[in-house]
């Protein structure tokens, strides 16, 4: 059989589990999941979770359908390069480096832990497209913080165990990535 | 010399204080409170209290569910895996209260009950997988919980709607 689609189900399920369990992943299977995967689901989340936030613009008449596309590929750029830069800055202060798990893995896991994010923004892309409902907030947040909780098991992957600093730092790439979204959204990107 | 920051064992800080929950679900109760259309100090008492007894109710409930479905472990720690699962486990209601927060104070926005249902969800979970971990049998020790949050969070929303 070929590896790659042996491997695929396997990449899948492993972000599916990301979101009941996060604690079993990070410790065991982070190291097979490659980092384009992980960040595709995380630039994917955010891509979706952005075009949200555009249809309810859109329908409240404040931008063009070509301006929603815009956000949508700046979503992009933010669950890609966006998490990159928010995992490294949790990889920096967590003194990672003096920890096993190199700067890649951090990457990786903190954008596999968006994959609830994913499922609740393709939830609420469904129920803005069929129903019409302004789904940005209620889908769109909600799935942002999902993702808390595995970022909180990685950091403390690599900082050493310590509970309370991961909760701590956790909730400011949290507040970080929120508040980023917010500012986006009052210069009407 | 490296700066170690919070406690590396679990085991060590974990007393199984609910203190800092109950201060959780009470902030919550106060962000609702100041949530609504029009402000009234009635309905910022009530939805304190209203907060605090969903707190108490949910960590107790967890409890039980907790020592009545793992009885072997029970006898075995003499309750203390089921109070540390909990402790642990929701303890995770603290970053989404500080996101609560901010969100609310610095911009204003109105998704206190967004934040809620996902604290609610989240540490209930973790509860559940905390317990899988100190040797807890069956995935019951996840869905029960989560299964819980989910009436919780919905009961919660609806109770908030009928606040005056």
């Amino acid at each position: 059989m070929d590896v790659a689609a042996q491997n695929k189900p396997t990449r899948i399920k492993t972000a599916l589990k990301m979101m009941i369990n996060p604690g079993e992943v990070v410790k065991q299977q982070m190291g097979k999941v490659p980092w384009p995967f992980s960040l595709s689901v995380s630039g994917l989340a955010f891509c979706l979770f952005f075009l949200q936030t555009g249809l309810d613009m859109f329908r409240a008449n404040q931008i063009s359908m070509t301006m929603v596309f815009i956000i949508s590929g700046i979503g992009i750029v933010y669950g890609t390069l966006g998490v990159v830069l928010i995992a490294s800055l949790a990889w920096g202060l967590s003194q990672g480096s003096q920890s096993s798990h190199s700067l890649g893995w951090t990457i990786s896991s903190f954008a596999l832990g968006y994959s609830a994010t994913f499922v609740y923004a393709l939830t609420g892309l469904v129920f803005s497209l069929a129903l019409g409902w302004k789904t940005a907030v209620a889908f769109g947040i909600t799935g942002v913080l999902w993702a808390l909780r595995p970022n909180i098991f990685t950091i403390r992957a690599i900082s050493g165990d310590r509970t309370a600093f991961s909760i701590a730092l956790a909730t400011l790439c949290g507040a970080i990535l929120l508040f980023g979204w917010a500012l986006l959204g009052r210069f009407g990107l | 010399m490296k700066t170690q920051l919070g406690y590396k064992n679990p085991a060590l800080g974990s007393s199984g204080s609910f203190l800092p929950i109950y201060m959780c679900f009470t902030v919550f109760g106060i962000l609702i409170g100041f949530n609504k259309a029009e402000f009234k100090i009635i309905s910022l008492l009530m939805s304190v209290a209203i907060s605090l007894v969903i707190g108490l109710l949910m960590v107790r409930i967890l409890l039980l569910i907790l020592n009545s479905g793992n009885p072997a472990l029970k006898k075995e720690t003499g309750n203390q895996f089921a109070r540390e699962s909990v402790s642990q486990g929701m303890i995770f209601v603290v970053p989404f209260t500080v996101l609560a927060v901010l969100a609310q104070v610095v911009l204003g926005w109105d998704t206190v009950m967004a934040f809620v249902s996902a604290a609610v969800m989240t540490a209930a979970a973790s509860a559940g997988t905390e317990a899988m971990k100190r040797g807890a049998r069956g995935i019951k020790n996840v869905i029960l919980p989560s299964l819980l949050a989910f009436v919780v969070s919905t009961g919660w929303m609806l109770i908030v709607g009928l606040l005056p």
